[in-house]
């Protein structure tokens, strides 16, 4: 049974409830659903797309909703990764088409997974002219793994501290070129320096030396020669000036002696006058001597004729064969 | 004598075990019958119309204010620890996202779901259980009203409508906050805040988020309803209804988070 002491407090009355409680339903709605709208905005549902598919060998670290960066900007989405065909991993990606300018047909992509955080997925483009990425282009991402690099660089490492070790050991050929350098900086050092380390023989470096000492006293000599030269040659009364003088008097000889030249030509012109007449003398003298051969054929043959009319023979014999 | 002494204690383990499955189970058929009111149209009639309008808006509105002051107050020096921490880490890229999972994620749902729980729907379970008590209950059917329609749902409708309503408010203040701690005043980083953003929110994590905040908000506000009704009255029990329903309900939102929590990360 219900008495006045036990009843609830009676409600204050509020003014304007159910506008009240309207405005709060909305602004709640509004709320939920603008959330809703940014969250999808910020997943990229309002944006066109275009499809790119990276193939991988392994897809480990790769989730879906990761970024593709470029230059440190995420420019993609990675949407789905599946297995294919040939048994490698396919990572599609969304790129929106506000960023796939970035992607050329030469882009690289790789695939990097850190020592601490996550995996990630790089597009790198070299040639920005290339023509640009279409939509579905197949790349193949290049794999870049810090930790598996450590056992090769441990390996590496190894064989390099071996190979410092064989280096820097007591019979290494390295501390002996060195023990062999610090003999010749000391011999260098010493009283014969460079000399001694070049010829090494102490008697050789003295007859070096020697050999210096006189070729200096021979280049004194030689200088002492050069100032006399000098002087017996180009001083005042040296052989210069007379051979100067010697040359003017032979220039003189020689203008008189085309002097005389001259003359001899003339005289050479007349003798050849004199023989061209002593060769029309001894033609004529030839038409002379066949004349006087003909007479004296002709008086052969008159003292023949006579002969045998008159015989003046004491001893005329007929010899026969 | 020992056999009768542990006969005696399986019984009574027995009955303690078939008493909290029978009381479940009456909770859960509690629970059915709100949620088929709540869906029904003529629930909403012009006569229960004002109870809910007004159980909504004094559920709501002075917490509201409150709860946003406490959970950017707190939110703040949380986001600062974590940005500054990650810096020293050099760990500045994850630590928007770790704000966002920490925050927005994992401790405002379950902060409002206790605040609207203690501000709200307990003192609203203590009340039905002095209307029981008084027989108001009993009156308002004698005249003809249901009571269910007209007092417990418009406490559960306010209940699960304010978790909702400060879970939201509180973490889009959150988000911006965090924005603020990062990027100070400049609108430049909207972009990298907002990707980061939209990669924690990926579909399942917020299917998860929403169904968490959804499903705390129905057990601190089916719970405390429940156990005044459907607890025997006070004389007859060595702890209050009041703490019955506490513990009920502690227990469930532990169940939810874990649950959530799995989904999350496993």
């Amino acid at each position: 049974m219900m008495t006045v002491k036990d009843a609830p407090a009676p409600v204050a009355p509020v003014r304007n409830l159910e506008l009240k409680a309207t405005a709060l339903l909305v602004l709640l709605v509004l709320l939920v659903v603008g959330s809703a709208l940014y969250l999808m905005y910020a997943r990229g549902a309002f944006e066109p797309t275009q499809r790119l598919v990276l193939v991988a060998d392994d897809s480990e670290g790769v989730v879906v909703g990761m970024d593709l960066t470029f230059s440190g900007f995420p420019i993609g989405r990675v949407r789905r990764i599946e297995l294919g065909e040939d048994g490698k991993a396919r990572i599609l990606v969304d790129v929106p088409r506000r960023d796939a300018h970035w992607l050329r047909q030469s882009s690289v992509f790789t695939l990097v997974r850190g020592l601490v955080g996550g995996t990630n997925i790089r597009a790198f483009s070299g040639i920005m002219t290339d023509p640009p990425l279409p939509d579905g282009a197949i790349r193949a991402v290049l794999r870049g793994d810090s930790t598996e690099e450590i056992p090769r660089l441990v390996a590496a490492t190894r064989e390099l501290v071996v190979n410092l070790t064989a280096l820097t050991s007591e019979q290494s050929a390295l501390r002996a070129s060195l023990a062999n350098v610090q003999a010749t900086t000391e011999k260098l050092q010493g009283p014969q320096g460079a000399m001694g380390v070049l010829f090494g023989d102490d008697k050789l470096v003295r007859q070096l030396s020697a050999a210096l000492a006189r070729t200096n006293a021979l280049l004194a000599r030689v200088d002492t020669m050069a100032v006399k030269t000098d002087t017996q040659v180009f001083g005042t009364g040296g052989v210069l000036p007379e051979s100067r003088e010697t040359i003017l008097q032979l220039r003189a000889l020689l203008g008189d002696a085309r002097g005389s030249l001259q003359k001899v030509d003339a005289i050479l012109v007349d003798a050849q006058a004199v023989a061209g007449n002593a060769r029309v003398a001894t033609t004529d003298l030839g038409a002379l001597r066949a004349d006087v051969e003909a007479s004296l054929r002709k008086v052969e043959s008159l003292v023949n004729e006579v002969n045998r009319k008159w015989p003046f023979a004491r001893d005329t014999e007929i010899k026969l064969p | 004598m020992i056999a009768h002494m542990s006969s005696d204690g399986a019984r009574t383990l027995g009955r303690t075990v078939l008493h909290w499955l029978v009381d479940w189970a009456r909770i859960v058929h509690f629970g059915a019958v709100i949620a088929v009111l709540a869906l029904s149209p003529s629930s909403y009639a012009r006569d229960n119309r004002p109870a809910i309008a007004r159980q909504v808006v004094q559920g709501t509105v002075p917490e509201v204010w409150w709860f946003t002051l406490l959970t950017s107050l707190i939110g703040l020096v949380l986001i600062r620890i974590v940005v500054v921490t990650a810096l020293s880490y050099g760990l500045t890229r994850y630590a928007l996202e770790m704000v966002v999972r920490v925050l927005v994620l994992e401790l405002i749902p379950l902060s409002a779901a206790l605040f609207v729980a203690v501000r709200c729907t307990l003192p609203d379970g203590e009340e039905l259980v002095a209307m029981r008590r008084s027989g108001a209950l009993d009156a308002l059917t004698q005249e003809g009203v249901d009571p269910m329609r007209r007092e417990v749902l418009p406490r559960v409708l306010a209940g699960v409508f304010s978790v909702v309503a400060l879970a939201a408010v509180s973490c889009v203040v959150s988000l911006l906050l965090a924005y603020w701690v990062v990027y100070g005043f400049s609108p430049w980083g909207f972009a990298g805040y907002t990707r980061t953003v939209g990669h924690v929110f990926d579909p399942m994590l917020t299917l998860i988020f929403a169904l968490k905040t959804l499903l705390f908000s129905l057990a601190v506000s089916v719970i405390p309803m429940a156990s005044a009704l459907i607890d025997p009255p006070p004389s007859r029990s060595r702890t209050s209804a009041e703490i019955r329903g506490l513990i009920r309900m502690f227990a469930l939102l532990l169940l939810i988070e874990t649950a959530s929590l799995v989904g999350n990360y496993y």
